[in-house]
């Protein structure tokens, strides 16, 4: 009989070993890195002030909230399946349990570890701040309940026949999910735990309702993609990784983005790389770190740090559009057509210098709020932002990845 | 060498590795107006020649034309000279089935009016007009066939390298291919086609050139590739059989 645990566990240590670990080395060398630890050294510094000094009237039960909704309900699962698996693996269907077991128990651990390290971190503002603070311990075991039983509904969500009734699932999990928090964070111990007891008990008995596959294969197939590409996809933050998955939205209300593109061959890999770029998951990723970083901008718009997060920000998205010079390096087509020689690069390079610019803009709109006694500090952190798309546009002009390409 | 033709391969030999050639001395040429079947067992080599015509493999010996030019030479107008189908859909997930027409039609310098009233009969000759604008991953494969086959008629090179396009089409989508092909080299296009549906190509190409352990073992006109095979008043199969059997 095959041994499925020890097929999972080939897998998953062929994933790590051969896919991701050899370029870990290019990770730790990459300026990125280098600047997240900067990063991560000027979080700390801040973080311990504002500890020290909290301001009164800190919201921060709706501070807690916001951080630890998303990061209970988010849950996913490693299964390393591959398409020919619904060949090969089918006979083995009623087994897939030992198969699965290894993915729950992972999908489930790591996650516990890093919403205890967070809320570890966060402790000491809660704690603070809050007239009432919770008792750790007893707000820690709340936390991985509610972690472990999004994590139970969303495994059976994966399962469910009805893709509807699953994306239902996903949504009252996470209604579910806040209620339970906001019910914990603002109502007294004793009564937030009958509620959710009473609902979770509801929820439990709620999934029992739909229809399940026994293993909804093509759905963990596809849910495998996503996540090994969400894997690739950082590392492509850092280094040029190569045969990493896209997750393609369809995103119709954007479907008219690049349609004006010059009508030449010149331009042709611009309306492709457009088309592509509205419909990727970095699109999603630099539009969140746009929104993101006005918000802060405009919160911190008066002070130095405020220009800080500007600069950082403007970063970020440019090392997010870097994706955009690795994209469609292996595509056949590109190979066949008759694309101009030089072309790609071209393209790749001005479409994401011209993306970044039009974030960077956005993003300095808030620090006009500051006032025409700062407006001079407000240029010059606009001409700081243009300067750093410009430096991003020099670099991607060095790199020789999409020239090899041409060639 | 003819000055008029389309496609010229001479002498060509080429494989993954230079001491293990998949074609031996393959020389052939496709005329303007002409379509060509390249027929063999799988592993004969007739994608690996494919290959060769479109760049995406250097011959070790020989040379390939198109319209007399090298790819070296030119590789723009070389490349802008043919389009090619591939025997499995390779498609961009993230754009709909107009917006694949729309790129080729950009790529290969269509104008704009030109390329609509094409897209327009395309997808009505192939029954897409309901898809164009489903994302690629939303279609089934013989949808995905379509596309690739759309996609090359939108672009309207000199010459066609179409290989199995039949896999996957519905009887409908066969028949309306045959016609346009048909069309296409009435028009004075050029078109080198591989298939297995001997019966099906028999009747619509001008020539045949048989490979066989990745060498040219026939070719000609039907008549030429009976008389190869001694095998007068028979079919391309019976010839093929003929031509194949006991050269293992």
């Amino acid at each position: 009989m095959m041994d499925l645990t020890k097929l999972r566990a080939e897998r998953r240590s062929r994933f790590w070993g051969k896919e991701v670990l050899p370029y870990i080395g290019y990770v730790i060398q990459s300026g990125v890195a280098v600047l997240l630890l900067f990063m991560l050294i000027a979080f700390a510094a801040w973080y311990t002030s504002l500890v020290q000094h909290i301001p009164t009237g800190l919201p921060i039960r709706w501070i807690m909230l916001i951080i630890f909704v998303p990061l209970t309900v988010n849950s996913s699962f490693r299964t390393y399946l591959q398409p020919a698996d619904i060949v090969f693996l089918l006979p083995q269907e009623s087994n897939m349990n030992r198969y699965f077991n290894a993915s729950w128990i992972s999908g489930v651990v790591y996650k516990l570890l890093g919403l205890a390290l967070v809320f570890l971190i966060s402790w000491p503002l809660y704690v603070r701040s809050d007239e009432h603070p919770k008792n750790f311990w007893l707000f820690l075991l709340v936390l991985i309940a509610l972690k472990l039983l999004a994590s139970y509904g969303c495994w059976k969500e994966l399962r469910m026949v009805s893709r509807r009734a699953s994306m239902a699932y996903r949504f009252l999990r996470y209604v579910i999910l806040a209620l339970f928090l906001a019910a914990w964070l603002w109502q007294p111990a004793g009564r937030s735990v009958i509620f959710m007891v009473l609902l979770a008990a509801t929820y439990f008995a709620a999934l029992r309702i739909p229809a399940k596959h026994l293993v909804a294969w093509e759905r963990l197939i596809a849910q495998e993609k996503i996540q090994s590409g969400r894997v690739l996809m950082i590392l492509g933050w850092f280094v040029s990784v190569s045969g990493r998955q896209q997750r393609i939205y369809s995103r119709k209300w954007l479907s008219w983005a690049g349609n004006r593109t010059p009508w030449k061959p010149q331009t042709a890999y611009r309306y492709l790389l457009m088309k592509s770029f509205v419909r990727s998951d970095i699109l999603g990723i630099v539009l969140r770190a746009g929104i993101l970083g006005a918000l802060l901008v405009w919160w911190n718009r008066s002070g130095m740090l405020g220009i800080g997060i500007y600069l950082f920000f403007v970063f970020v998205v440019g090392v997010q559009l870097t994706s955009l010079l690795r994209y469609h390096s292996e595509s056949f087509w590109l190979h066949v057509y008759p694309i101009p020689p030089g072309s790609r690069r071209i393209n790749a390079i001005g479409l994401a210098f011209q993306i970044q610019l039009l974030f960077a803009v956005l993003m300095w709109l808030p620090l006009l709020e500051a006032g025409v006694a700062q407006l001079g500090s407000v240029f010059m952190t606009l001409a700081g932002g243009v300067i750093l798309c410009l430096l991003f546009r020099y670099f991607a002009g060095r790199k020789k990845t999409i020239d090899d390409d041409d060639e | 060498m003819n000055g008029n033709t389309v496609l010229d391969i001479q002498g060509l030999s080429g494989g993954y590795s230079l001491n293990r050639p998949v074609l031996h001395d393959i020389s052939f040429q496709v005329n303007p107006g002409e379509m060509v079947g390249l027929i063999g067992l799988n592993g004969a080599g007739k994608s690996t020649t494919m290959k060769h015509i479109l760049g995406l493999m250097n011959p070790q010996k020989g040379e390939i034309r198109v319209q007399g030019k090298k790819r070296e030479e030119d590789s723009e107008t070389y490349h802008g000279s043919l389009a090619f189908v591939p025997e499995s859909p390779l498609l961009y997930e993230e754009m709909t089935v107009r917006e694949h027409l729309e790129f080729t039609a950009r790529a290969y310098n269509v104008t704009r009016g030109d390329y609509e009233e094409r897209a327009d009969r395309l997808a009505r000759i192939f029954r897409m007009q309901d898809k164009m604008d489903s994302l690629s991953t939303h279609l089934s494969k013989g949808m995905r066939q379509k596309v690739m086959i759309m996609c090359a008629f939108v672009a309207r090179p000199s010459l066609y390298i179409i290989d199995e396009p039949f896999l996957g089409l519905d009887p409908l989508g066969i028949r309306s291919l045959l016609d346009f092909m048909v069309e296409l080299k009435e028009g004075g296009s050029s078109i080198l086609l591989s298939s297995h549906i001997l019966s099906t190509i028999e009747n619509y190409c001008d020539r045949f050139i048989v490979l066989h352990q990745g060498k040219v073992i026939a070719q000609g006109t039907l008549q030429d590739i009976a008389v190869q095979a001694g095998t007068n008043g028979a079919g391309l199969e019976d010839m093929f059989y003929t031509l194949v059997q006991g050269r293992d």
